[in-house]
């Protein structure tokens, strides 16, 4: 007990007396090193990756091109050298509007996500080496957020992670103004660490990450959704039902993004799909019923929004007041659909 | 002046007030969106994942440790929030599978977190101050 207790003094008397006579050296080392970081989304130094079993010792990921950045756009840079490789060509300068926020000198990660979903690609957030590392190996690069400063000197940018190699003990990013840079993975790991090990997928809404799970591929499909990229978003829920067959929620969202390009009678198949996977969902049976009220098929739409009502649950509000409406539709005007 | 400006901005301010929305949460005749279904979904496999954890035979051994009934446990889970879960769910997610000594040491600490975290929130135990208690 008295051990830990005397070595933190005598930390404390080495560092007060150090203080006290190199007060000036140490401001005078830090202002010499400042330099270094003070270039915001400026080229990163040289500098190894912890040896991951479960990983190919080398891989690099074809066709991402490299985009020079301009003066702290590295976010536009970044995001157009993933979009490109994932088949859009776009550049960096018709990103920079949607991307950069110049009150902040920089873009921040939610823009880069929104921006990635209006052009139709999945943002899918990763998080630390392991994840990078798979990725990579299976042919995706990977927007990475570093902080090449310190937590109270923070100089933040972005780079894309192309490639590994555990036997040197390097990463390969197109960062700043180089490109194919091999920075070493003690380097890399440090600075991404200030970033809380923050990377990002931009990808076609056919291609699923490698270290997918359902519930975060839904979410970043449903994105699609509210930047009304219904086409893709439809194309991301298919994608995922190949891979989770019995996924209530693909089918929901396949429903509603079909629903969004219009084509209601694709629409109500998906969503009698999720009723027979979860029958005891009022949800897809909520959603059926304003399909069915549209198709004009007043009966059934009263059946299913009934059926909603029934089972009730926190949504049950929203079945109520979806009833409310279809028996408030006029009936004469669908009469010559009520045959089927 | 004063006088004059009173009634214009009175109004104003009266027609401003008027505009404010004070309805809270109504619920509208609409599709349920899918943001919503997969927010719903997580709640279920929240509550089946803690409910699972807590029939582990090792868990159920710390809960012995701690005098816990096991059983009640389980039955107390049921009753748990929504935000309640999630926050177990989250802490669960840290536990590693497996590994060399290290981890494990590491693992049995986050485990036994987790499990004193649960019996916390089911009023069971009252290990961590921030876990608040219902009654």
């Amino acid at each position: 007990m008295s051990f830990p207790l005397s070595i933190t003094a005598v930390k404390h008397l080495f560092l007060s007396r150090f203080l006290q006579a190199g007060n000036r050296t140490i401001a005078g080392l830090l202002l010499l090193a400042l330099p270094a970081f003070l270039s915001g989304c400026g080229p990163i130094s040289s500098g190894r990756l912890p040896q991951n079993p479960n990983s190919p010792p080398r891989a690099m990921v074809a066709g991402v091109p490299f985009f020079a950045q301009e003066d702290l756009q590295c976010g536009p840079a970044a995001l157009a050298m993933t979009l490109h490789w994932s088949g859009l060509a776009v550049q960096p300068s018709d990103l920079a509007p949607e991307v950069f926020s110049p009150g902040l000198q920089g873009s921040l990660q939610s823009s880069l996500v929104g921006a990635a979903r209006r052009h139709g690609r999945v943002a899918y957030p990763i998080a630390g080496s392991e994840s990078l590392l798979a990725e990579i190996s299976a042919g995706n690069p990977v927007i990475v957020l570093v902080n090449l400063g310190f937590f109270w000197y923070p100089k933040w940018h972005y780079a894309v992670a192309i490639g590994f190699d555990q036997g040197l003990g390097e990463v390969i990013l197109h960062s700043g103004v180089n490109p194919n840079e091999h920075l070493s993975s003690r380097v890399f790991l440090n600075i991404w660490e200030r970033g809380e090990y923050w990377g990002l997928l931009v990808l076609p809404p056919d291609r699923l990450p490698a270290g997918v799970t359902e519930e975060a591929w839904l979410e970043a499909v449903a994105g699609l959704e509210r930047a009304e990229q219904w086409r893709e978003a439809a194309i991301g829920y298919d994608t995922a039902l190949k891979r989770w067959k019995q996924s209530f929620g693909a089918w929901m969202g396949l429903g509603n993004s079909r629903y969004g390009l219009r084509d209601h009678a694709g629409a109500a198949k998906a969503f009698r799909r999720a009723t027979l996977l979860q029958p005891e969902n009022g949800m897809a049976f909520n959603n059926l019923a304003h399909i069915l009220s549209e198709q004009g098929k007043r009966k059934e739409a009263l059946a299913a929004a009934q059926r909603a009502v029934e089972l009730g649950g926190p949504l049950l509000d929203s079945f109520r007041q979806t009833l409310e409406k279809i028996k408030a539709m006029p009936v004469l005007k669908n009469n010559r659909k009520r045959g089927k | 002046m004063l006088q004059k400006m009173l009634k214009p901005v009175s109004f104003f301010l009266v027609f401003s007030f008027l505009l404010l929305d004070f309805s809270v949460q109504t619920a509208h005749a609409q599709m349920i969106d899918t943001s919503t279904v997969i927010a719903a979904q997580k709640k279920n496999t929240d509550r089946k994942q803690v409910a699972a954890f807590l029939g582990r035979e090792d868990v159920q051994q710390v809960m012995m440790q701690q005098g816990i009934d096991a059983v009640e446990a389980q039955k107390r889970v049921a009753s748990l929030s929504d935000a309640e879960l999630a926050k177990i769910s989250q802490a669960m997610e840290q536990l590693p599978a497996g590994g060399d000594g290290i981890g494990t040491i590491v693992g049995a600490a986050v485990f036994i977190f987790v499990v004193l975290l649960i019996t916390d929130i089911l009023g069971l135990t009252h290990v961590f101050s921030f876990v608040n208690h219902r009654r």
